[in-house]
């Protein structure tokens, strides 16, 4: 009874298209805050990478080599530097910073690397900074080579623009030679809170340890924990919406069609035919919205002042989610379908 | 050759609690070929009977013979086939799929058995034909006539060419010109060793049966005489759902008018005494009865029939009597 269940759908297309357009719109919201939630880490990721070193040497203890750091004396970066399997090893710094422009003033976070070591990022454009008084700056500040910036009480000189460069939910990035984010963070002391290293250490000296690249991309990621919990707490209520709407279309939909069952039922139409009938009207309505859910979240996206990457697993698996919305969403339908008398084809109209 | 056999029918279902028994112990044989017509007003069980012969509808007790099988010893599985390819029905009100076109209404009873699309369509375009409706196929019953949607609702009932034809009500909805094409097409699929059991409650079409069944006999009116009846205690009057033609009053003695319950209890109405009345509602309206009395004590009552009863009543009317006004003694 395929075809009257797809002939039922024709007849009642205003509702479906409703009801798709609403899945859809149901999809793409989860699509982008599954998006959003992933952003968080692929900013952090480009972040760690645009860095290029293997791992990063911290204090022992440390949660991390950015934010969770115990700085320490640059001093050790010799004694890491020799041990055995480290290849390059350059003394890194992070610090949250201020930036102000005029009376506002916005977040940034603050990276210090050598000039030409492991640590700092490519620039797009320019160079990366030299001295102390210089800065590399992330795109998305919206600044040009030669401007000033001024973080915190200190004045610095953009040389370069590194582009997309944010973390932390688009907080845009900065970075200064080490002795520059010293200056700027630590009032001048030699102070570090990583060592950036390329290759592999067999051995550290006491009180250091290794940690790779995903925990520092971790590291950058734990301040927004609770955020991206929120975001997926949101994610399920949605596709608990989207079960509801494709439910509540196939249960009206059985609800009005309770003669036609029973009628079916009366000239022998066996019962698992209209089941699979209603399964499959829900399994469409979930399916075309889905679609629609894909083109609609592409739209979205952009209006999103933060960084949506709808990963392609997501993509991926919204069809297979889709079907299994729509045989959840059609099981009271299919429950009230069932349970249909035949007799009730005797009825007047 | 399928012949239709009922024997000793009883169908009982829940009312409120109560049991109530549209068809108590009905015989019915008919020969293949025929066309039987099932009489009666509303609620006597036309519509429960004709449930009974497509299978959808488990009688109490009884057995409907049809070709040999034993129908209500079908179980679901079998009972869905046996709708499928036995029986064909024409429902009140015609029940067509409002989202099918008359076409593919037909093809719904024809894809159900497993025919190929193909060869469902092409079925479905005969039958159309054969009732007229070539040229309607693609409509929708909202866009059909009563009497197109008709000839539809029984190009359906054909489909797979069922030895047994059950129609509810096929006139009702309908004017006299559409009713006349109905009719004709019902007449015409009795012939050949088909079976076809129209439920009604229209007299009009009555010249067309082989058979006629009044499910709701009317019992002989003659009046006559009060006749004074002696029960013993525990004895029984009359039964509930039973047909009667007497108004009993009681002389001596006590009866107990109860009322049985679905799940197999009873429930006392009420002890009616010296003076007291029962019976009435049924005699008077030719319904069954709706309790059964039982003499709680040796006891006589007089039974009166319903022309006798109003004289004896007088010039109050029935009105009074439907309100168990008490009655002047002899």
């Amino acid at each position: 009874m395929l075809f009257a269940a797809l002939r039922d759908m024709q007849w009642r297309r205003r509702r479906l298209v409703i009801a798709i357009i609403s899945t859809g719109l149901v999809f793409a919201m989860t699509l982008v805050l599954t998006g959003l939630a992933n952003g968080f880490r692929v900013e952090a990721q480009r972040t760690v990478d645009s860095m290029g070193v293997d791992a990063f040497v911290v204090k022992a203890g440390a949660a991390g080599p950015f934010l969770g750091s115990t700085p320490f004396a640059q001093v050790d970066l010799a004694r890491v530097a020799a041990a055995p399997g480290i290849v390059a090893a350059a003394p890194l710094a992070t610090a949250a910073s201020t930036l102000r422009e005029g009376t506002s003033a916005r977040n940034a976070t603050a990276f210090g690397a050598p000039a030409h070591g492991p640590g700092m990022p490519q620039v797009s454009e320019g160079q990366a900074p030299s001295a102390s008084n210089e800065v590399a700056v992330s795109s998305t500040l919206g600044k040009h080579i030669g401007e000033d910036l001024q973080a915190g009480a200190h004045t610095l000189r953009i040389v370069g623009i590194v582009p997309n460069s944010t973390a932390l939910a688009k907080t845009p990035n900065i970075f200064l030679t080490t002795e520059g984010l010293q200056q700027l963070a630590y009032n001048g002391q030699p102070m570090i809170t990583s060592i950036g290293i390329i290759g592999t250490p067999r051995q550290l000296p006491d009180g250091y340890q290794t940690v790779d690249r995903a925990a520092g991309v971790n590291d950058l990621l734990r301040p927004l924990k609770v955020a991206v919990s929120a975001i997926t707490i949101v994610a399920l209520l949605l596709w608990i919406v989207a079960v509801l709407i494709v439910g509540s279309l196939v249960y009206l939909s059985a609800l009005e069609r309770l003669r036609d069952f029973a009628v079916f039922k009366a000239i022998g139409v066996p019962t698992r035919s209209i089941m699979a009938g209603l399964a499959l009207q829900a399994v469409v309505v979930a399916l075309l919205a889905a679609a629609m859910g894909v083109v609609l979240a592409q739209l979205l996206a952009p209006l999103f002042p933060m960084i949506v990457v709808v990963p392609v697993k997501a993509y991926l698996a919204l069809p297979v989610i889709a079907i299994l919305i729509g045989l959840l969403a059609s099981v009271a339908g299919l429950r009230r379908a069932v349970a249909v008398d035949p007799a009730l084809a005797f009825g007047g109209p | 050759m399928a012949d239709l056999s009922i024997q000793d029918l009883v169908v009982e279902y829940s009312s409120a609690g109560y049991a109530l028994r549209p068809i108590n112990g009905l015989n019915l044989d008919v020969a293949a070929g025929s066309l039987v017509i099932l009489l009666g007003p509303s609620g006597c069980g036309k519509t429960t009977l004709l449930s009974c012969l497509g299978g959808i509808l488990r009688p109490k007790s009884g057995a409907i013979k049809f070709g040999g099988v034993d129908v209500t010893a079908l179980d679901g599985r079998e009972l869905a086939k046996y709708r499928r390819d036995t029986v064909g029905i024409v429902f009140q009100a015609f029940n067509l799929v409002p989202s099918l076109t008359a076409f593919e209404n037909v093809m719904v009873p024809l894809r159900a058995a497993g025919m190929s699309r193909a060869a469902s369509r092409r079925r479905a375009e005969e039958l159309l034909t054969r009732v007229n409706l070539a040229d309607r196929m693609k409509h929708r019953p909202g866009d059909l006539s009563g009497g197109q949607q008709q000839r539809v609702a029984v190009a359906r009932a054909i489909a797979l060419d069922p030895p047994l034809i059950l129609a509810d009500e096929p006139t009702a909805h309908l004017d006299f010109i559409q009713v006349e094409e109905v009719l004709r097409l019902i007449r015409s699929l009795a012939e050949g060793e088909r079976v076809v059991v129209v439920a009604t409650h229209d007299s009009r079409i009555l010249p067309m049966a082989d058979h006629v069944i009044e499910l709701a006999p009317a019992l002989a009116s003659t009046n006559r005489p009060p006749e004074t009846v002696h029960v013993n205690a525990g004895q029984v009057l009359f039964e509930q759902c039973t047909m009667g033609d007497l108004i009993y009053v009681v002389s001596e003695g006590e009866f107990d008018i109860v009322r049985e319950l679905a799940d197999g209890g009873e429930e006392l109405v009420k002890v009616a005494g010296p003076g007291d009345y029962f019976g009435e509602i049924g005699v008077l309206f030719h319904m069954p009865r709706s309790a059964t009395v039982r003499a709680r004590t040796e006891a006589t009552a007089v039974g009166y029939t319903a022309q006798a009863f109003r004289e004896r009543l007088g010039a109050t009317g029935i009105s009074e009597l439907i309100g168990q006004r008490e009655l002047a003694s002899d």
